[in-house]
């Protein structure tokens, strides 16, 4: 049976290519139809992440047409990477194949491993979108950089301390720099290295010392696992799954001292950080407790319409840090069948026995009917994307884009991780039921 | 001229069955009974009018498309024997990207610019590669090319399945205007069984065969010197078979929606020839019926 899909907030595994452009100096290297990257870029870049030193506009790409149909483009691959390594001055350049190309059968490893001896590394992913989406995408390019890369070079040892750090996406999820640097920050706090291959400046030098970590730290549900379990597999280096990206004070305390007490971090040093953070968090909490407390243009009830990443992130907070209940959460990335078990049992994992329902669904229109037929006892609360604003406005409800397609807000280096991530989701959140009253 | 309908004639069948001597027969056959014809080969082995031409290759309508972008209908058009006009599809290098888009981009190629019409002709004849594996085979007999589709079928069971899929595959466009059925061309039929068989999967599918063509050595003779049987040897009676066929085929009017048998009802009905050859020729097995 045929069915339109309403609203999707994810793209193909071709999307991964802003997972290539979030490595600092890589160069995303596309065989793939005239348009895929335009499409996609607009699908989840869209105002944050767009342009810069190599972007969306500018990716070498085959530019596969009927010609490369007919005939195997495989040629017409080799010429652009040839002309990339020349023309583009990049550290690490990331062959990505669409649709077209793999319909066809071009053989892209083989392509790719002609370059295999050039001065900067080539590595191939095939993300055809019909093969999955760019959630998946995003996992097999860093694998293909693993597998086709960091395992090809000379073993070295590990270093005490540092700490992979992996889980934000990079532009699906919009905040994921300020994201990383507050994952970051939390680690030097007490007393960890972190590493991280996103965002400024980092790069393949932080790439090259992915192997010498002493752990590897996943910060997501689920998108990220592949990862950290090849890494296991190829370097021996254990991993943390946190399933959680922790916002505000009960997440992030939990989250340090879980972190520390893996990495066999000092109690005392853990702690004392935790105080020093809370003294000051709780401090903002209470001066505006009239706000949180004293309106009429909230109900105490909530739903979020977005990935699983953001969906368990910001209820945990709301639950646990801020008494909110609970109603449907909705999770809108595709998530693979295998990990959804997983998933809803962490939503049945709230502090005062409160459990949430779950739905997987990529159909906004199913989503938004059900929103609409639920009592939120009063004007609800929905986070998601730019797709829930109209919803919101319907429902006389309280609204915040937080995921693809964002649309209205810019986001540099701001995010909701941390105690100060918690204070600025609040400060988000009330400033829309503030401006209610005008 | 301007309303002259065209009539556009697909013939499918298994690699090697003998399509492409029969279609150049009846093309031969047709431009001496004065009608204008065009002989289309779909196939990326690029033989199909081969010996409408002396046994030569002609630059394919792909090859020619390999080399700059756009390519006019006249480029990729060969005179042959009577003035059968000759097109090759072509196609990729064997391993390398989809021969199925080339015959769509080949025909579509054709469609477009009017050529049929332009060259005032009476028959378009397609000669399409063996199964229908993948829509790209499957373009002449969808909506708006060929009206009717003949297979070029032998008695062997690969070539009963051939002509069985393609069957499904008429089948399952024939509710949105493709093509229809003709019916079968029997090919190298000269045992007694070989007809039999093809009666009853005709009678099976409920469907017809159009002419029985048996083996001949003359069929060899002229395609060693580069020509068709019509050609090579007019009044022998292989031309006379062929010529028939090609009335049949001329003034054939209405084409029907076969009924294609099920994977296991065609193995079925192969076994039960089998047991039925090996009671017919006890301890004699030949070697086709051997593979039924
Ligand atoms: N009726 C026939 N008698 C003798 N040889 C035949 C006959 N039909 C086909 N052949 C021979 O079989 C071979 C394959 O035929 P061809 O027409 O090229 O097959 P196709 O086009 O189906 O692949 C050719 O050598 C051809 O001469
Ligand atoms: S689904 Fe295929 S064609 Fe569409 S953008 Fe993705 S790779 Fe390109
Ligand atoms: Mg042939």
């Amino acid at each position: 049976m045929i069915k339109i899909l309403d609203q999707p907030r994810y793209v193909c595994a071709l999307g991964a290519m802003q997972t290539v452009q979030g490595i600092y100096r890589g160069v995303p290297v596309l065989h793939a139809g005239p348009g895929c990257a335009g499409k996609l870029a607009a699908g989840i870049a869209g105002n944050n992440g767009d342009s810069g030193y190599i972007s969306p506009q500018i990716y070498p790409c085959s530019n596969v047409t009927e010609k490369e149909i007919i005939f195997g483009g495989e040629e017409r691959l080799a010429e652009t990477i040839e002309n990339a390594l020349r023309v583009v001055d990049g550290d690490i350049f990331v062959v990505l194949s669409g649709c077209t190309a793999e319909i066809v059968g071009d053989d892209i490893a083989k392509v790719s491993s002609r370059f295999a001896n050039m001065e900067k590394p080539v590595v191939y992913v095939e993300t055809a979108g019909f093969k999955g989406n760019n959630l998946e995408g995003h996992e097999w390019v860093i694998n293909a950089i693993i597998e086709q890369y960091l395992a090809k070079k000379p073993v070295k040892e590990k270093v005490k301390g540092l700490v992979n750090i992996w889980g934000p996406v990079p532009s699906y999820d919009p905040f994921w720099v300020g994201n990383i640097r507050e994952l970051e920050k939390l680690l030097i706090e007490i007393g960890l290295t972190p590493n991280a291959i996103f965002g400024e400046y980092r790069g393949i030098e932080n790439i090259d010392k992915i192997p010498q970590a002493e752990f590897n730290l996943l910060v997501s549900p689920w998108v990220g696992l592949k990862n950290v379990k090849l890494l296991e597999e190829k370097f021996q280096t254990p991993y943390l799954h946190y399933p959680t990206l922790p916002i505000g004070a009960f997440e992030t305390g939990k989250f340090l001292r879980t972190v520390g007490k893996y990495a066999g971090v000092d109690v005392e040093v853990v702690e004392a950080v935790i105080e020093r953070h809370e003294k000051e968090y709780y401090y903002h909490i209470e001066r505006t407790s009239d706000v949180f407390l004293e309106n009429r243009t909230m109900s105490r009830r909530f739903s979020t319409v977005t990935n699983a990443t953001d969906a368990l992130a910001i209820s945990k907070f709301l639950v646990n840090d801020f008494g909110l209940v609970p109603e449907k959460q909705y999770i809108t990335d595709d998530t693979p069948e295998e990990y959804r078990d997983s998933i809803e049992k962490y939503f049945t994992e709230f502090e005062y026995g409160i459990e949430a329902k779950v739905t997987f669904s990529k159909d906004a229109y199913r989503i938004h009917e059900e929103i609409r037929n639920c009592d939120y006892f009063g004007p609800p609360l929905i986070i998601g994307s730019i797709f829930e604003k109209k919803l919101t406005k319907e429902l006389s409800g309280n609204f915040l884009a937080v995921s693809v397609p964002i649309k209205e807000r810019l986001i540099l280096h701001s995010s909701y991780v941390g105690y100060h991530g918690g204070l600025r989701l609040l400060e988000d959140i009330y400033t829309y039921v503030l401006k209610q009253f005008n | 001229m301007a309303n002259k309908k065209i009539k556009q004639i697909a013939i499918y069948g298994k690699g090697g069955i003998g399509k492409s001597t029969t279609t150049s027969n009846i093309s031969a056959a047709l431009v001496k009974q004065g009608f204008k014809v065009m002989q289309f080969g779909c196939d990326p082995k690029s033989d199909s009018t081969n010996t409408l031409r002396g046994g030569k290759y002609i630059p394919t309508v792909l090859d020619t498309l390999r080399e700059k972008t756009t390519v006019k209908a006249s480029e990729v058009i060969h005179e042959g024997f009577g003035g059968v006009y000759c097109v090759e599809a072509g196609g990729p290098a064997p391993g390398v990207g989809c021969a199925g888009r080339g015959i769509i981009t080949a025909v579509q190629l054709f469609k477009q610019q009017r050529v049929f019409e332009e060259l005032d002709l009476d028959f378009v004849i397609y000669d399409v590669l063996g199964d229908v594996v993948c829509g790209g085979f499957a373009v002449p007999i969808r909506e708006g090319i060929a009206e009717h589709v003949f297979t070029v079928s032998s008695a062997d069971f690969m070539a009963v399945y051939a002509a069985n899929n393609l069957f499904r595959g008429i089948h399952k466009y024939s509710n949105a205007g493709g093509a229809l059925l003709g019916g079968v061309i029997a090919n190298s039929i000269n045992a007694p069984y070989a007809k039999e068989i093809i009666d009853d999967f005709v009678k099976q599918t409920k469907t017809q065969v159009v002419e029985y063509v048996p083996r001949s050595v003359t069929v060899t003779q002229s395609e060693l010197q580069g020509k068709t049987t019509i050609e090579a040897a007019p009044n022998s009676e292989q031309a006379k078979i062929y010529t028939r066929l090609a009335l049949k085929i001329a003034e054939h009017t209405e084409s029907k929606v076969p009924e294609p048998l099920d994977v296991h009802e065609l193995r079925e009905w192969a076994s039960k020839w089998a047991d039925h050859l090996l009671a017919l020729e006890t301890g004699e097995v030949t070697s086709k019926a051997s593979c039924i």
